[in-house]
């Protein structure tokens, strides 16, 4: 893919320019965009770098859960106590933790580092001998180390050697700063110690060496990409066209679902207590979490752009909906009540003076997208929204509200005692959206999908992408002839992510992108109130191209109360 | 948390994989997916809750069931789900000791934070060990031991084919109706007792 774009760039006429054009929006009117925000608005990718990556933003986040139980305190709610009560189970559990590691004999983690010991002792002298082993490596005295301390068994440098592993496009990793292996993409992770160590090796070499940090290597067509964050180290590897920033921003997700499923404050004292503490352990039964994730990546342009879709639905039914949700679940401490279906947003209420980071509703949409179990019962699960509150969990009272479990009913409090107030309601808004014909109307439009490029009717326009940036939601059409096959629509988002890429380099921020590709024409536009992705028949000149754009943000604000949640309802 | 439509709650607690989720889906809807459904897939998160009315003896009681996930983070979580309940089934897999183990921590759980918590020793998938009684790994004079101390009884199920499912839930919902007839003898009784305290009205009455 990479090769393709290359070779499209040596006879291609890319013109790029920095004001230029002056009266190429015909009209102020930007659509999708509305003062009444429902989403963080975020520019979470301009502010991804390496610089403020340290916590920054999760510190200054951390506590809205706890000012909101104060709040509850304040009202005299004797059910603070209870809570308390569980603050004091969390500790009480992180010490029984302890004792579990050498108590039990963990059967789930045959580990290779691990011998099958109960010991801890033992365990962590094993572990210091594989770090010193890394320590010698990152030295450089190679030849003094054993062949066998680094390769355990041959099996496992087999399967690493192996073609079917090796010609994946894309491998990530999470792994402790003490180098053990905690999540690989491909292939179990128990294999891969060995090349996980040498990863741990490469960082923590540029971090004792130089006092610096390995941000990225590049080898041929591999790009290597590394993110280190408390105490954890996340690896992209990508020969697809993803940018060093783009796979930043993937390891980023990574790093916020393993925030989302431990949270931050218990995530630190695991590590605070246990350098070498075996994180798959408390991670266990969430990696589909990170699987399905890696796999809403490749599929979910909301992510790149760090926004969200909305499910096209005449505003009228929409408000009937918000309102339901509103009348209905008008519960204390309940902070966002929302309905998903197919990873689309049809209705957010929330809470006064709280919104929903897209970040956080895209790990809202995953949880759901990963589990089959939420389709058999009503649930009520803990889940921490990083970007919300990094530092507690907030509870989440899940349920479909069809039989055929396509529109997900999200209800998240504070209160952990909440559930069955909260089951009522959801009867109640269930029984409200059935009389009013919603869920039919929710139905009617999931069948139809999105909307197809020709009711755009602008001529040689294949696809687009829009994204309003004051709401964070964005829209497009699905996807036609000529991307219906899935190779056709992998090379579409490779398109995308070189056209993203380009306009919003750091080192050189564009305005706009007029690209001439071998098979397509892509146009890249951003200003104040929008991001626009274009992309066209390969024979259209850079005139039509601007020409077709006007036209078509016109058509977009024709259809911004079907296609965007411009008015956002409260608590 | 205790439901308001719910007359017993009743909490499932096991390792991971130890089979509660096909127990309950076995009693609530009759059906068994553990064969078609590759276990990862439907993993529960958190704790789902289901409830189903019974009828014992003409009385309809409603059991409001939480399965717990058995992941062991959602261990600092499980009291929430426990609190309350009358009775708990702990299930553990008979074709694997370690969740026997597991199965003695929440029991040790349930007696220091819950003691009027009814508990129901239960080894899953019988099923397995009928086709060959080699892949038991769960001796049960051990279960019958721990059963006595716990003062509860010892089931061995099977999800598949429904073995003694009912006979848990039925067992557990006469268990409540007894203790409630006792109980109402009880309150009776204190109307009885009552009667001595009108005396304290009566200075009232004079002012």
């Amino acid at each position: 893919m990479a090769s393709e774009i290359k070779e499209a760039d040596h006879r291609a006429s890319t013109s790029d320019s920095e004001a230029g054009n002056v009266d190429l929006l015909e009209t102020n009117d930007i659509p999708g965009n509305s003062d009444n925000t429902l989403l963080v608005v975020s520019d979470s990718y301009a502010d991804l770098n390496y610089v403020d990556i340290n916590d920054s933003d999760i510190k200054s986040h951390r506590g809205t859960i706890n000012a909101l139980v104060k709040k509850k305190a304040k009202r005299g709610n004797s059910v603070t106590t209870a809570d308390d009560g569980i603050a004091a189970d969390a500790n009480e559990n992180n010490g029984r933790d302890d004792e579990d590691v050498s108590e039990h004999i963990d059967n789930t983690s045959g580990n290779n580092v691990e011998n099958d010991s109960s010991e801890v002792s033992v365990d962590d002298s094993q572990d210091d001998c594989l770090e010193q082993n890394l320590a010698d490596l990152s030295l450089q005295e190679t030849e003094d180390i054993p062949v066998s301390h680094l390769i355990r068994s041959t099996s496992d440098s087999d399967y690493v050697n192996s073609l079917e592993w090796k010609q994946q496009r894309k491998h990530i990793f999470i792994l402790s700063d003490s180098g053990k292996p905690i999540y690989s993409r491909h292939g179990s992770e128990d294999k891969l110690v060995t090349i996980m160590g040498v990863m741990q090796a490469l960082v923590s070499f540029v971090q004792d060496s130089e006092k610096d940090n390995l941000r990225s290597i590049v080898a041929g067509d591999h790009k290597f990409v590394f993110m280190t964050r408390d105490h954890l180290t996340f690896v992209g590897i990508s020969r697809g066209g993803e940018s060093t920033q783009q796979l930043l921003l993937q390891l980023t997700y990574m790093y916020n679902q393993v925030i989302s499923v431990l949270t931050h404050t218990t995530l630190t004292r695991i590590f605070k207590q246990h350098r070498n503490y075996d994180l798959r352990r408390p991670l266990s039964g969430a990696e589909k979490f990170f699987d399905n994730l890696l796999n809403l990546m490749d599929v979910e342009p909301g992510l790149l752009l760090t926004s969200v879709r909305c499910l096209p639905l005449d505003s009228s039914v929409r408000e009937v909906i918000s309102q339901t949700i509103l009348q209905h679940a008008k519960v204390k401490d309940l902070v966002f009540a929302l309905i998903i279906a197919q990873n689309q947003l049809v209705a957010l209420v929330r809470m006064k003076r709280y919104h929903l980071h897209p970040m956080d509703l895209h790990l809202i949409i995953n949880l759901i997208n990963a589990s089959e179990s939420f389709k058999t019962a009503e649930s009520w699960t803990p889940i921490c929204l990083p970007k919300f509150d990094a530092g507690g969990f907030l509870q989440a009272h899940v349920s479909y509200l069809d039989e055929e479990c396509q529109s997900c009913l999200l209800l998240l409090s504070v209160d952990i005692e909440a559930f069955y107030i909260l089951s009522e309601c959801k009867s109640r808004i269930k029984e409200r959206l059935i009389r009013y014909n919603a869920l039919e109307a929710i139905n009617a439009s999931l069948k139809k999908r999105s909307y197809s490029i020709q009711a755009c009717s602008i001529t040689d326009l294949r696809h687009f992408l829009y994204k309003a940036r004051s709401t964070a939601q964005y829209t497009s059409p699905e996807f036609e002839t000529p991307y219906h096959t899935k190779e056709e629509q992998e090379r579409l988002f490779s398109l995308y992510y070189y056209l993203h890429d380009r306009i919003h380099t750091s080192g050189r921020p564009l305005k706009i992108l007029f690209h001439v590709g071998q098979y397509e024409t892509l146009l890249g536009w951003v200003t104040q109130g929008f991001e626009l992705y274009a992309v066209f028949g390969p024979l259209v000149t850079k005139m039509t191209a601007i020409h077709a754009v006007n036209k078509l943000l016109r058509w977009i604000k024709r259809e911004e109360d079907r296609l965007f949640i411009l008015s956002s309802a409260t608590f | 948390m205790s439901g308001g439509k719910v007359d017993i709650k009743v909490v499932l607690l096991g390792k991971s994989y130890a089979g509660k989720t096909s127990l309950v889906e076995r009693y609530i809807h009759n059906r068994f997916i553990g064969d078609t459904v590759p276990y990862q897939n439907v993993i529960t998160i958190g704790a789902a809750f289901g409830a189903k009315t019974v009828v014992i003896n003409n009385k309809s009681v409603v059991i409001g069931i939480w399965d717990t996930a058995g992941s062991e983070r959602y261990e600092a979580m499980s009291r929430i789900y426990y609190r309350g309940a009358k009775a708990a089934i702990v299930c553990y897999d008979l074709t694997d000791k370690s969740s026997f183990d597991r199965a003695r921590f929440w029991i040790g759980e349930l007696q220091k934070h819950e003691e009027g918590c009814q508990i129901h020793l239960c080894g899953t998938k019988y099923d397995l060990i009928e086709g060959n009684p080699d892949l038991r790994r769960i001796d049960e004079k051990e279960t019958k031991a721990l059963a006595i101390d716990v003062r509860g009884d010892v089931y061995e199920t099977s999800s598949k084919t429904g073995k003694d499912i009912d006979k848990i839930f039925v067992k557990i919902a006469s268990d409540y109706l007894n203790s409630k007839r006792e109980t109402l003898e009880e309150e009776t009784s204190d109307i009885i007792k009552l009667h001595p305290s009108k005396k304290h009205f009566c200075p009232a009455c004079r002012s």
